[in-house]
């Protein structure tokens, strides 16, 4: 047991740190929910459809609440990001722990939720949904009042540290319905809905993260605002902030805007023919 | 003499007196013309005649009484010609010889004396001795008449001929024929060509002659003078080469032919003759497509087409003469290349989505016509245009030379049309604040005293008193700012935009030619499409500043369509105290107003104006009356009164407002006829149109309302009250449900009986043709079912046996052991078959309204679709004589189709399905068809059932599904579904009619939906109703829909749907 103390005294906390300011630009008041939220401990459901900022959203705001402590002299207390993205294969012992084998015996080692519980870190489940279904087996306990982490293989039970809390994201642009979130689980998060943000204000987006100009990442965004007016009637899906970044960073690199939104953004959001047609045309009649 | 004569008469007295008194009756008067001595000789012929045989009698009668006229026509020389070709006609037989001298009279006018004996001679040659024979001997003198005076004797010959021709086959042909030629041959000028193709065609079918003769009046009408010959021989061809239906050919392809100019009938006719060595059918095919390929096509492109249609027809001649019916992919695909011009059909989906995405509502595309047809106001079958709802676009471009040109006019007119809905040019709000302007609206609107018109607008175009001024300039000004909007946020879009604008300015009429006032609204509308510099007159060129400097200020992006109205009214007031006058030549100059600015009229100066003008209008106007400008093509029909007044009468015709007060005194019949009346979007000739295009706006916007499609069909039977208790179903096979009262937020106890039955059987054809005619697509279904099969096998995890010990697994239970702890047994993978355990179930609508016939447009091969109604309504009858069964696809086909797919589908990867259909009427009898159950095996009886479904009555979706409901409970698997495809909302009686009803309906298939969900049970609803968004929305919740804009779309969506969900 001593060996795990050093273990995880070793290891290197500050990594999980947002050093720089994210970039974020708040939509609504999203950012008073999570911190009112975060203060009471109240597991938080970022709803939304991909690349529509969730993850950006946590980063920043991890970084918010360290820059607070920071600030106010508590730096002891800054609290570590812990991200796990979900997929299929995921269980249980891949958040909580496995015993590593080794010659002399084996060795416990924390999975990342653990690591968050202990050291009161944010843990950013992304896609909760993707993971098996066991992983609900610890989500929900730690997501109402007894904030406990059952790690059955050790036979412990952790009690959370005060500043530890659970974020979970989830997609309900998925229609399988074998994808979707249980009503016991959804109802242990408070939920923050996201949506891809309004023309005004996803251009300085853009304009920030992919570095093109003004003129074009304001282009870029009323693309965006266009395209998404298709959803339902062709498109499954409206075109994400992330992809437009990706378009204005081809265009930045000295692609032509025609030919970057198409690679960037025609191409990748759907295989239909006439629907790209018509993408395409709505991408020549912005850009020149 | 005298003797002579005595013994003549006792001739004749030998015969039946009628011989006698005929000739007593003429022979004076024809003494008088002859002599006694011709006369004699006359007299004595008769005799001969008559001593000829045994009938001879009533020959020689008729000779005698023809004698008199036939006397005035020719000299004597030829009468005892006449005579004599009588009595040699005699000999053969009497019949014949009488016919002869009966049409005389009426024949010998016209025919040339020499041709008397050659035309005897012919009906002569008829006659081959036997009665039937000279029956049409004579009857080839009884039309003799006619045709002598049309045909010339050789010709006569030659028709003669055929008809001898078709003699040896048949008399009655023959003679049929000779009434044919009779009342064909004279409206024919190519009759030796006629007749010679007539006489190939004589060789094989009678029925040919007939039809060739009675399609070469048709040519007549149709093809060229010159060419008729060519096209007679070029069909002589065909007929030689054995092409089977000649009159058909000919009818269709003079018809097509007809459709063309006279250099291009030269043109297809040529190339017709060169594909004639190889391939009539080629020919027949060529010629009908040609019409519609030269539409598409130039004639110099046509070559090109052509050519390499006659390479294919060498290399293989049934893909030539598929490419020549257009049958072919390839013909298309050239057809396309080379047509520069667009049509609006192939551009459709593609625009449509286009428009939706930039007005971010959903704008239905139309083409002009469809407007126009509505007469609600809307004329102009060239101009682009919009009601508000739905974009009106011109059904072909080919303004430009190329293709992309075309589409780039297109997309400019489409961009300016979907403008004015982006930038909410029909949202103008009189009372709402401009951006950029002190607000006048609403001051001189006080000043004047003026009452609130039917619609926003109309207030605004009621202050002032010339209305078709201030209309132009509002809309002129309107146009303006949408054009500045789009320029600046689709700047990809704007240098189409200004070769379109530059080629308006090209286009406008000479300034210098218009009075004051006309002109400076030209210099406005050229200004407002780009021109920097203008010609004005000098006297008003402060005023052509103010005017230019107040269009300008709109051309931002914060104006709004209350800035431009604001202008508009300002700009009113300038001009219309500019007289509108003629302006010498000399008097104009050029000026830059591109940097103009305007002065700010104070409020009172303008009300001043207006009350001053309306007075002065009761006197005599000052110059010339104001008359609106040309229009800007591409700018199309701005009638933002029209719009206004439409929406205003769709709100008033959908109900569930909670002001039913409001809704009540919506507009009446008289006040939109006033409205109407007012307006000065449309010209109304008289009175009766306003009234007629005044109904037709009510009954379009009435259509709007929710309607009961299968009205009068089940409304009629008797039925529970509404109003009564619950029922109990008694009869087997029935079930009671609840039903769901959003009112109460209770359940109805035992509300709605459904009756299950067994779908009525029919033939397995339906299926088989299906897939048959979806070969295609099944394919691809089936490949992409089989992606998915290996999930099915996929891996299973920790289990206690399998196929091999799992790694990960493996290695934890060793560590558990080194731990001393109890490890995990299930430590083997297998492949699982079983994982996959998805039951569904599909309710499929089966309501009256699915028999709602689906357009296809071109989405079947009905490339040979003839423009020409005519031929099209035949075209349409043979086609229908061909599917036999039903000439158009309903709704319910579509899913039937599609179910019948999905199902092919279902059986691969074997998931179960059962498949519902459901309807009824009132809630006592609502029908639930069994068409399979999840448990039956897939077998020919479900194919028959298939058959079957067709629409009955109307739609109560709550119990129907939650009958599926009960059924899937009891099926046991892992996963369930629930697929309702529909076609529109849910109706029945007490379920939907409108207002509050329609919400109970939705309400109830809602709760339905839930309640199947809350036993695991996902339910999805595909409707196919293009409405269906809205309601659907409420009805789903966050259940899973999907609107189909096209049903077309189903066959391919369902499949695919299905498996995204399901897997």
């Amino acid at each position: 047991m001593a060996n795990q103390t050093q273990l995880y005294q070793q290891h290197n906390i500050e990594e999980y740190f947002i050093d720089k300011e994210p970039f974020y630009l708040e939509v609504a008041d999203e950012i008073d929910i999570f911190e009112a939220a975060y203060a009471q401990r109240v597991p938080i459901l970022l709803k939304g459809p991909t690349g529509s900022g969730k993850t950006r959203f946590v980063e920043y705001m991890s970084w918010r609440l360290n820059n607070a402590r920071k600030r106010d002299g508590r730096p002891e207390q800054m609290s570590p990001l812990v991200t796990v993205a979900c997929h299929e294969d995921l269980t249980a012992s891949d958040l909580v722990g496995r015993y590593l084998l080794e010659p002399e015996g084996t060795r416990w080692i924390d999975g990342p939720l653990t690591r968050a519980v202990k050291h009161g870190g944010i843990c950013y489940l992304d896609e909760v949904v993707e993971a098996r279904k066991d992983t609900t087996v610890l989500i929900h306990p730690l997501s109402d009042h007894r904030r406990l982490l059952h790690i059955e293989k050790i036979g412990e039970v952790l009690e959370s540290h005060p500043n530890f809390l659970l974020v979970i994201s989830y997609n309900p642009g998925y229609q399988s319905a074998l994808k979707d979130l249980k009503h016991s689980t959804r109802q242990r998060f408070i939920a923050i809905e996201f949506d891809f943000p309004p023309r005004d204000l996803e251009g300085p987006i853009i304009e920030h993260e992919s570095g093109v100009d003004r003129t074009t990442a304001q282009q870029l965004a009323l693309l965006g605002e266009k395209i998404r007016n298709l959803i339902g009637q062709g498109l499954q899906e409206g075109v994400s902030t992330r992809l437009l970044i990706y378009a204005g960073k081809l265009i930045e690199h000295g692609i032509a805007p025609r030919r970057a939104c198409e690679v960037a953004i025609v191409w990748g959001l759907t295989d239909d023919h006439e629907t790209q047609a018509s993408v395409m045309e709505i991408v020549t009649s912005i850009f020149p | 003499m005298t003797n002579e004569h005595d013994s003549v008469i006792e001739e004749l007295k030998k015969h039946p007196s009628a011989l006698i008194s005929a000739y007593e009756a003429v022979a004076d008067e024809v003494t008088d013309a002859l002599g006694p001595a011709p006369a004699l000789r006359w007299a004595q012929q008769g005799v001969r005649i008559a001593s000829q045989g045994p009938r001879a009698w009533e020959a020689a009668t008729e000779y005698f009484k023809a004698s008199p006229q036939v006397v005035q026509t020719i000299g004597f020389t030829q009468f005892e010609r006449w005579a004599e070709s009588g009595i040699e006609l005699t000999a053969e037989a009497p019949v014949i010889a009488a016919s002869f001298f009966r049409a005389s009279p009426r024949v010998l006018p016209t025919l040339a004396p020499r041709h008397i004996a050659g035309w005897a001679g012919l009906g002569r040659g008829l006659s081959k001795g036997t009665w039937k024979s000279s029956s049409l001997a004579a009857r080839f003198f009884d039309v003799s008449d006619e045709l002598v005076q049309q045909v010339n004797f050789h010709e006569l010959q030659l028709f003669v001929s055929l008809v001898q021709t078709l003699a040896s086959r048949s008399y009655d042909l023959a003679a049929e024929a000779l009434v044919l030629g009779q009342r064909v041959l004279p409206a024919v000028s190519e009759r030796e060509e006629l007749i010679s193709l007539a006489k190939v065609l004589a060789e094989t079918s009678w029925r040919e002659v007939r039809g060739s003769f009675e399609a070469a009046t048709r040519v007549g009408n149709s093809v060229d003078r010159r060419l008729r010959p060519r096209y007679f021989a070029l069909s002589e061809r065909l007929a030689r080469q054995g092409l089977g239906n000649v009159s058909a050919f000919m009818v269709e392809s003079a018809q097509s032919l007809g459709l063309l100019p006279q250099e291009l009938q030269t043109m297809v006719l040529e190339r017709a003759e060169d594909l004639a060595d190889t391939s009539a059918e080629a020919v027949s095919a060529f010629l009908r497509t040609a019409p519609n390929v030269l539409d598409r096509i130039s004639p110099a492109q046509l070559d090109t087409w052509f050519g390499r249609g006659l390479e294919f027809l060498k290399e293989n001649p049934d893909a030539g003469i598929a490419y020549f019916r257009l049958e072919s992919a390839r013909a298309e695909t050239l057809l396309d290349q080379l047509s520069s011009s667009i049509e609006l059909e192939k551009v459709h989906g593609l625009l449509r989505m286009y428009s939706n995405a930039l007005a971010g509502t959903e704008v239905e595309l139309q083409e002009s016509t469809d407007i126009t047809h509505r007469n609600i106001g809307w004329v102009s079958v060239e101009f682009a245009t919009t009601d508000g709802k739905s974009v009106f676009l011109p059904p072909t471009v080919d303004l430009r030379d190329t293709k992309s040109e075309n589409f780039a006019w297109l997309k400019v007119v489409t961009t300016h049309q979907v403008g004015h809905l982006e930038f909410q040019s029909f949202d103008f709000d009189f009372h709402a604040p401009s951006a950029g302007f002190n607000d006048y609206r609403e001051g001189i609107a006080e000043g004047l005293g003026a009452t609130p018109g039917t619609t926003e607008v109309a207030s605004f175009f009621d202050l002032f008193p010339v209305r078709a001024m201030a209309a132009d300039l509002f809309s002129t000004t309107e146009s303006a700012r949408i054009d500045q909007r789009i320029v600046e946020q689709y700047r990809g879009l704007a240098p189409s935009y200004e070769r379109v604008q530059n080629d308006a300015l090209a286009s406008r009429g000479p300034i210098e030619m218009m009075p004051a006032q006309q002109a400076l609204m030209e210099m406005l509308i050229r200004q407002s499409l780009g021109q920097s510099s203008a010609r004005i007159p000098s006297a008003y060129a402060a005023q052509a500043r103010q005017l230019a400097g107040l269009l300008r200020s709109v051309r931002n992006r914060d104006a709004t369509v209350e800035d431009s109205a604001e202008a508009a009214l300002r700009m009113y007031y300038t001009l219309s105290q500019v007289p509108n006058a003629f302006v010498p030549l000399d008097d104009w100059e050029d000026a830059d107003l591109s940097d103009a600015a305007f002065d700010e009229p104070t409020l009172e100066e303008i009300v001043e104006r207006l009350r001053a003008e309306a007075e002065e209008q009761q006197e005599e106007a000052s110059g010339d009356e104001y008359e609106s400008p040309d229009d800007v093509d591409y700018r199309g029909d701005f009638k933002p009164e029209m719009v206004q007044l439409l929406a205003q009468m769709r709100g008033q015709a959908e109900p569930g407002e909670e002001d039913g007060s409001e809704s009540a005194q919506g507009i009446s019949q008289a006040e939109l006829e006033q409205a109407l009346r007012e307006s000065t979007e449309i010209d109304f000739a008289d009175d009766a149109e306003v009234t007629t295009v005044a109904a037709n706006m009510m009954k379009e916007m009435g259509a709007d309302a929710p309607q009961n499609p299968a009205g009068s069909g089940y409304n009629q039977i008797p039925h529970v009250d509404e109003e009564g208790g619950p029922l109990e179903a008694l009869e087997p096979r029935s079930y009671a449900y609840d039903e769901w009262d959003f009112r109460a937020n209770d359940y109805r106890p035992r509300w709605c009986i459904v009756q299950e039955r067994l779908a009525v059987s029919g033939e397995t054809a339906f299926y088989n043709e299906t897939m048959h005619s979806y070969a295609g697509l099944i394919e691809q279904i089936r490949r992409q079912f089989e992606s998915v099969r290996p999930e099915m096998y996929r891996k299973v995890k920790r289990l206690p046996e399998g196929e091999d010990v799992d790694l990960d697994a493996g290695i934890e239970a060793l560590i558990d052991l080194r731990n001393n702890m109890t490890p995990d047994e299930r430590i083997y993978w297998r492949r699982n078959k079983d994982e996959r355990d998805v039951a569904v179930v599909f309710l499929l609508d089966m309501s009256a309204s699915t028999a709602e016939a689906v357009e296809e447009s071109s989405r079947e091969s009905d490339w040979n679709a003839p423009g020409d109604p005519v031929a099209y309504t035949a075209w349409l009858r043979a086609r229908r004589g061909e599917t036999a069964r039903r000439p158009y696809k309903r709704i319910i086909d579509v899913e039937k189709e599609s179910m019948v797919l999905l199902m092919n589908a279902l059986e691969t990867i074997g998931d179960r399905y059962g498949v519902y259909g459901f309807s009824g009427f009132g809630r006592e009898n609502v029908e639930f068809y069994v068409i399979k159950e999840v448990e039956e095996l897939f077998s020919d009886r479900v194919k028959r059932r298939m058959d079957k479904v067709a629409p009955l009555h109307a739609t109560r979706m709550g119990p129907a599904i939650r009958h599926a409901t009960t059924k899937l409970a009891n099926v046991d698997a892992k996963t369930k579904f629930m697929f309702v495809i529909s076609d529109g909302r849910p109706q029945d009686r007490g379920y939907s009619r409108e207002g509050v009803e329609k919400e109970y309906a939705v309400q109830d298939t809602r709760m339905a939906l839930m309640e199947a969900r809350n036993i695991d049970i996902t339910p999805f609803c595909l409707t196919v109703d293009r409405n269906g968004h809205d309601y659907l929305r409420t009805m789903t919740g966050d259940l899973n829909y999907e609107v189909l804009p096209d049903i077309m779309e189903l066959p391919r969506r369902l499949p695919q749907l299905y498996k995204k969900i399901t897997l």
